[in-house]
């Protein structure tokens, strides 16, 4: 049990990073940028592809996977946000716009094969590949039954401090106050002198620099990086998360990530393998009926 | 006078005979001259399936492109696609119907798993279309490929090995050497080679004195199996059975030795390609498995297969190439014989499959023929993970 409660906490973590970037970008824009899962996957990609075939140390890999995750964010609110957007179209359209990008990114991924178009970006094809041995210093301690990992217990303490520092700038700073405004109405922050478009990109850039980061330590824990690691099932579970903890909210989102990983953990050993999914969406279905708006939908009643 | 007569008319008649023989078989050779025999493969380059995917093709253009270089089929050329599924059962199902139905191929190969299986084989076998597989080892792919019918399909065989035979042969060798107690089973149940798999574990597993402490399920898209790997190793057992593909078994490896469990992995057709053996690394050393292939065998037609592979891809073979290179050996073997027309694409599909019944060639895999039911009948090689991404043979059972 104990092994387990350990478990539920790691995967908790990782759940609730990927959450914040997708809490984000609904707090401030009312949709759900649904590519985020592909930039999870591809800042674990090219982290790996650049520490695996180009031959870069891990650290400096993992910052220009990151900031190349953040660059994607510009990408995501050029090619689906903005256009649509300016023509006042649905949110649904935007939804369906970064579904498409998502595919075609995988799909992007997928193709790289040595001697393809994509091999820069990626030679494994459909393959799940792991960082070798010694890439990063990862030691294992055993007291007693617990197995405890470097890699994933750090993944906690990094977890928890973004989040904090995400906070502080959110609350505090004058980037923060921006977004907070445009999240409240973007008509009246326009009118107040606020570049709206420039605080939407840098949400986005924000977002997917925590989606990448997200997907590199998610591939460096649990020794599995492919094409699929963001679109299987981390994509569900985010939403689920974000529906836990209230849409758009941040912190709802952290909290949300760890009793997401709680809730399954704690199904699989009381229930039994078979009821860990069902019980987890079981659980959302729940919060859903008894209290549409998640854990800090009422209590926060500024957005994000 | 009248004798030599007589005599002149029989050596007429017997002439005329010789002629009218020579001249038929003639023609039959000659009508593959210059004609192209079309096959369709349906693989997964893309998706879960697309570790063993690309493998099948590489072993299929291989075949392809000797076959072509030295003469073709009696003169006629071997035109092969190569389609992917992206691993979606409903995309091979409609990749089929294309083949057979617009494309017009003689025969088809695939689809790699045999989830997609159940879709495609009924199709192919309701369009009286030649269908073999290469790498679906679940229960019910031949004969009867519309089960719960029992009714035996008259037009899919497969030349994979059957997770039915290789699965049992591997616990009995195991047992054999090692006598374990207790057993794991993790099983993906939502897949149907991954469940397949587990209920011949199941119903092996008491033939051997293993007691089967618990099956563990899990989805096979999860993203962390660390829950499941734990709750498997608290129970201390001496076997952990690992019935699934692609990435997870070396996932659940990689967990269960940080884990500090250290007793063994046995696997199905699963653990078979040195993708699996790679990612699995120094965790999955000495987990072990039963192939339809061993790299090491050096008979003649299996070291001619290893070397023309890797003079053409500048890698080795692994268990899916060497059974995609088989098929189309197959395949060409049973058009030799077939007495195609070209003209009659449905008879000349009757012709076809009968022919490939009759097949008994050397292959890569041993000495190969099916059975009565249109499965393989070969040599099974017990192999282990040697830590480094390959495998070392650990023992040979041959054929009842």
């Amino acid at each position: 049990m104990d092994q387990q409660i350990l478990n539920a906490i790691f995967i908790g973590s990782i759940y609730a990073l990927f959450a914040v970037g997708y809490t984000l970008v609904f707090g401030v824009l009312d949709i759900l940028n649904l590519a985020h899962s592909a930039v999870f996957m591809l800042g674990a990609a090219i982290t790996y592809s650049l520490v695996v075939n180009h031959g870069q140390p891990f650290w400096v890999a993992c910052l220009l996977g990151i900031v190349a995750s953040g660059v994607m964010g510009l990408v995501i609110e050029h090619v689906c946000l903005r256009p649509l957007r300016r023509r006042k179209a649905p949110p649904i359209a935007a939804l369906i716009s970064t579904i498409g990008l998502a595919l075609i990114i995988v799909a992007a991924v997928e193709q790289g094969q040595t001697g393809t178009f994509f091999s820069w970006l990626w030679v494994d094809g459909a393959n799940s590949v792991a960082f070798p041995a010694g890439t990063i210093p990862n030691p294992t301690w055993h007291l007693g039954d617990l197995t405890i990992e470097a890699s994933k217990v750090a993944i906690i303490p990094i977890s928890i401090a973004l989040m904090l520092v995400l906070g502080y700038v959110i609350r505090y700073t004058q980037v923060g106050r921006g977004l907070r405004a445009v999240a409240e109405n973007p008509r009246a922050a326009r009118l107040m002198g606020l570049d709206v478009d420039r605080m939407i990109s840098l949400t986005l850039v924000i977002s997917s620099a925590l989606g990448g980061l997200a997907g590199i330590l998610f591939g460096v824990a649990l020794g599995d990086i492919s094409p699929y690691i963001g679109r299987d099932n981390v994509e569900v579970r985010g939403l689920a998360v974000i529906v836990l903890g209230g849409m758009g909210s941040v912190p709802g989102a952290v909290i949300g990530g760890y009793l997401l990983g709680m809730i399954e953990v704690l199904a699989l050993v009381v229930l039994g393998s078979n009821a860990r999914g069902g019980v987890a969406f079981a659980a959302l279905f729940l919060m859903l009926v008894l209290r549409p708006q998640g854990l800090f939908g009422a209590q926060l009643r500024e957005r994000i | 006078m009248r004798r030599l007569h007589l005599v002149a008319w029989l050596a007429a008649a017997v002439f005329v005979a010789a002629c009218g023989s020579t001249g038929s078989g003639t023609s039959n050779t000659n009508s593959y001259s210059g004609k192209t025999i079309k096959l369709g493969a349906i693989l997964s380059i893309t998706g879960a399936g697309g570790v063993y995917g690309p493998q099948s093709r590489d072993g299929m253009n291989l075949a392809v492109k000797q076959i072509n270089n030295s003469g073709g089929v009696n003169g006629a050329q071997i035109a092969l696609t190569i389609n992917d599924d992206a691993s979606d059962k409903a995309q091979s199902a409609q990749v089929a119907q294309k083949l057979i139905q617009e494309e017009q191929d003689m025969a088809l190969l695939g689809p790699t798993l045999s989830n997609s299986a159940v879709a495609v084989h009924p199709l192919a076998e309701s369009l009286k279309t030649p269908i073999l597989a290469v790498s679906t080892t679940g229960i019910n792919i031949v004969p009867n490929c519309n089960a719960p019918s029992t009714v035996p399909c008259k037009y899919v065989f497969r030349d994979s090995l059957g997770e039915q035979t290789a699965i049992p042969d591997n616990i009995k060798s195991y047992a054999a050497d090692s006598h374990p107690a207790t057993g794991v089973l993790l099983v993906a149940q939502d897949d149907k080679f991954s469940s397949d798999g587990g209920t011949i574990v199941q119903n092996t597993v008491g033939q051997y004195n293993i007691q089967l402490l618990k099956t563990i399920k899990f989805n096979k898209a999860e993203a962390d199996l660390s829950p499941y790997v734990t709750q498997a190793v608290q129970l201390k057992p001496d076997v952990i059975f690992i019935t699934s593909l692609g990435g997870i078994p070396a996932k659940i490896m990689t967990e269960a030795r940080k884990q500090g469990w250290t007793g063994q992995f046995l696997g199905g057709n699963g653990f078979n390609t040195a993708t699996v053996s790679k990612q699995a690394a120094a965790a999955g050393k000495g987990a072990r498995s039963a192939s339809a292939w061993y790299l090491g065998n050096n008979f003649a037609s299996n070291a001619e297969f290893v070397s023309a592979y890797r003079a053409e891809y500048n890698k080795d073979p692994d268990q899916f190439a060497a059974q995609g290179y088989t098929a189309i050996k197959i395949l060409a073997d049973a058009a030799k014989r077939a007495n195609l027309t070209f003209t009659d694409l449905a008879g000349d599909r009757d012709k076809l499959r009968s022919a490939i019944e009759s097949v008994n060639i050397q292959t890569p895999l041993g000495p190969f023929q099916f059975t009565s039911a249109h499965d393989v009948k070969q040599t099974v090689w017990v192999i282990a993970m040697d830590g480094q991404g390959g495998f070392t043979l650990v023992h040979q059972i041959n054929p009842s």
